[in-house]
């Protein structure tokens, strides 16, 4: 077992000490987790409403309507606003021509020019800031009404404040019973981006780290090991081994520092450690696999990176499951993240247990014991051919 | 010239041989292009809103629920179907998606408004809702604050002892009002990709920084073999060996640009527009990632640290020019994102995917050359470290 953990041990280090892990595996993932929270994690706008317009009553009742509605209004200039509808990064412009205050505290009529952007998001803004400009023009209807019966218009301004203390104001109740929003509510900001981050980056640092086997066979290392006291199947069980430790010590990391920098919480911990252990051993034995089944290092490396990026993709690690077609989710079952997803999404934010996350931690064994016997018969086969 | 030629066409030659570069700059890319728009795609949007379905249960004999009603299907513009079912059946229709959402509007809505009282109706969004349920909502939302003003109006007008028999006619006045502010729609030009259109030229942009790699950081791979000095020994301006791998990496950058490019957008439907804008747009994006290569090879003293190198430079200004997601900032921020080369070569197929051509690209492609020149200045002045060119 000591020459097992040794050969294992030296291929931690060996990972350690690769100066490109620096970025890769530690500063990576975490800029990624933050990018992503930041940008999708906060409930989303559809970029928002930019109102170009001189300073005064009406535009700031609208802004205050809008943001009453939830959406971003900005206030900028006429180029900026028309460039950002141009290029998707605001949803509509309102603009205000200029004289639009005095005519709004006149009470005369004014025509507001609306750029919806392209798509249907800028359709969906158009009606939004209808609702909104709508709105703030009540208030001078209310006061309208009572001045046409006699009332001051001070007077009539009153009795309107006062109403509103008094009465109960009908209102809208949203009730949102979508899946896809029902499977996140109560979710941190970094949550989902960090356990997507945590199955990309164990698989494919794994797949990316199989070019050092290729490298360990053509340099002689295999060869040299086997020359010492130890078993062939020491040597094999010990660069799984490793190949083990290299996964689980990429995973623990993303747990460990998004839960300290960015709260995330990955559940029971030690439900989220053995969902990781079951994950790290498919990704080992891929990497065991891919290392043995090809010699150049090159090609090796940049299927590695290729397939530790699609199989992300398709299972979870880049995007949630849970927007998903059906059909997509099912095909999206091939890989062993989206069982991994599953599972953590049960401890995370279903209150699952052990009972819960069985299934998936039965696939992701069983797939761990096909992958890594592959692996390590390919192994042998290889350094079998290389001495 | 001759020389130069030749040395490239050999470069080109085992470049094409090692497969590396046939995975990185073509397989890969088309193989995340395909998965991205599988799982985004469907996001993909449309130019207008799909018809719209309200499950409704309305208080019979309430004219005040009656009103919200006919106010929905009556908005112009808009293709709204108002069905009429029970509490039960419409929460059902909202829940499975058979219903753009669900509307619950409670019994004595109409006296709630004439006490003073109001109550509240519920809107349920479903699994069918989206945006069509979020401009429901929106139009909902303006309806039922129009007759909550009418409500506030009418109960100041008792408080100002307006005579009783009128104020029913203020409620109707302010629930009828004619607006005074009108919207008219402008328009703005159109500079946005699809969504799958965005994915395909941010995968390019992205793996385009990894592909013009394998013709200028060879010079530090050749040092470290020892071919290069080799190669400086031959009857030749040093200079020729570095326009060389320049060419190479330009050449592949087009090729591997172009045909991800043709393929991505054959493969999900895209039109980026103008061939000739399109080609220009080309042309100065490889043009800027080449020359950041240059620095690279003079900075980073072992090619393992010039493939570092590029590997972060390429991640980080290609996740940046939103090869895999948009990013949108304002201000300085802003500013910097689009200073990205990758970044304007995306605005750039937007530009031309939306109508536009070489006159309307100026600005990107500005962008483009200005980088190309700024680093390549800059590739002469950081301290040679790497290939000793």
């Amino acid at each position: 077992m000591r020459a097992v953990l040794a050969v294992a041990g030296a291929e931690l280090l060996r990972f350690l000490r690769d100066k490109s892990n620096i970025f890769f595996v530690f500063v990576f993932p975490m800029l990624l987790v933050f990018v992503l929270g930041s940008t999708f994690g906060g409930g989303g706008s559809q970029g928002g409403v930019r109102i170009v317009g001189e300073d005064g009553a009406l535009r700031d009742a609208l802004v205050a309507q809008l943001e009453s509605q939830d959406l971003s209004a900005d206030v900028t200039s006429e180029d900026d606003a028309l460039e950002q509808v141009s290029r998707g990064r605001a949803a509509a412009a309102l603009i205000l021509p200029d004289g639009a205050e005095s005519a709004y505290e006149d009470g005369d009529s004014t025509r507001l020019e609306i750029v919806p952007t392209s798509g249907t998001s800028g359709i969906a803004m158009r009606q939004q800031v209808a609702t909104a400009v709508e709105t703030v023009q009540l208030r001078s209807a209310e006061v309208e009404a009572l001045t046409q019966r006699g009332a001051e218009a001070s007077a009539a301004e009153s009795a309107l404040d006062a109403a509103e203390e008094r009465v109960t104001v009908p209102g809208v109740q949203v009730r949102d019973v979508d899946d896809v929003a029902q499977a996140f509510s109560g979710v941190g900001q970094f949550e989902v981006g960090a356990t997507s981050q945590l199955l990309l980056f164990v698989f494919l640092t794994s797949l990316a780290g199989a070019a050092t086997l290729i490298q360990a066979r053509r340099d002689g290392v295999i060869a040299r090991s086997l020359s010492a006291p130890v078993r062939p199947g020491q040597v094999l069980l010990g660069q799984t081994t490793g190949r083990f430790a290299i996964a689980m010590f990429q995973g623990l990391y993303i747990m460990i520092a998004t839960a300290l920098l960015f709260d995330v919480s990955w559940g029971n911990p030690v439900l989220a450690v053995l969902i990781l252990a079951c994950f790290g051993a498919v990704a080992a034995g891929a990497a065991m696999l891919l290392g043995s089944l090809i010699d150049n290092e090159a090609a090796a490396s940049g299927i590695g990176v290729g397939l530790g990026l699609v199989l992300a993709g398709l299972g979870g690690g880049m995007a949630p499951l849970e927007i998903f077609s059906d059909t997509l989710r099912k095909v999206a079952h091939i890989t062993p993240h989206a069982w991994a997803y599953d599972a953590y999404a049960e401890i995370q934010r279903h209150q699952g247990g052990l009972v819960e996350i069985l299934p998936q931690l039965g696939v992701l064994i069983a797939m761990a014991v096909v992958v890594l016997a592959l692996g390590a018969w390919a192994l042998r086969r290889s350094v079998e051919r290389s001495l | 010239m001759g020389r130069i030629w030749t040395m490239t066409a050999a470069d080109l030659k085992q470049r094409i041989r090692d497969r590396s570069v046939i995975i990185f700059a073509i397989v890969v890319p088309l193989a995340l292009m395909g998965i991205l728009n599988l799982v985004v795609g469907g996001a993909e949007e449309g130019t207008k809103l799909e018809p719209m379905t309200v499950a409704a249960s309305v208080p019979s004999g309430d004219d005040s629920a009656t009103a919200i009603v006919s106010a929905l299907e009556g908005i112009e513009g808009l293709s709204i179907t108002v069905e009429e079912v029970d509490e039960e059946e419409a929460r059902a229709r909202a829940d499975d998606g058979r219903a753009t959402i669900g509307l619950l509007i409670p019994e004595g809505f109409g006296a709630g408004l004439r006490s003073g009282d109001g109550r509240d109706i519920t809107v349920i969004e479903g699994d069918g809702a989206g945006l069509e349920g979020q401009v429901l909502t929106s139009v909902l939302t303006g309806t039922v604050d129009r007759f909550g003003a009418a409500m506030v109006a009418s109960q100041a007008a008792i408080g100002l002892d307006v005579p009783p028999q009128e104020v029913a006619g203020i409620a109707q006045q302010v629930a009828t009002s004619e607006p005074t502010l009108t919207l008219v729609d402008g328009k703005a030009s159109d500079e946005q990709l699809s969504a799958s259109g965005a994915l395909v030229a941010g995968q390019a942009g992205l793996f385009l920084l990894f592909t013009v790699g394998f013709g200028v950081l060879s010079l530090n791979a050749e040092r470290d073999q020892g071919t290069l000095p080799r190669l400086l020994s031959m009857p030749m301006r040093a200079g020729s060996v570095l326009i060389s791998k320049g060419l190479v990496s330009f050449l592949l950058g087009i090729v591997a640009t172009t045909v991800l490019l043709v393929i991505g957008g054959l493969m999900f439907g895209v039109d980026f527009g103008s061939l000739p804008a399109v080609g220009l747009l080309v042309l100065s994006v490889v043009t800027a990632a080449t020359s950041l290569m240059f620095v690279i090879a003079r900075v980073a003293k072992t090619a393992e640290q010039a493939n570092i190198a590029q590997s972060i430079i390429a991640v980080t200004l290609g996740i940046a020019g939103g090869a895999f997601f948009p990013l949108a900032a304002t201000g300085l921020l802003g500013t910097l994102l689009d200073l990205n080369p990758i970044a304007a070569f995306t605005r750039g197929l937007g530009i031309t995917s939306g109508g536009g051509g070489v006159t309307d690209i100026g600005g990107p492609v500005l962008v483009m050359f200005g980088f190309a020149v700024v680093v390549g200045l800059l590739s002469r002045l950081v301290p040679n470290r790497g290939t000793s060119l």
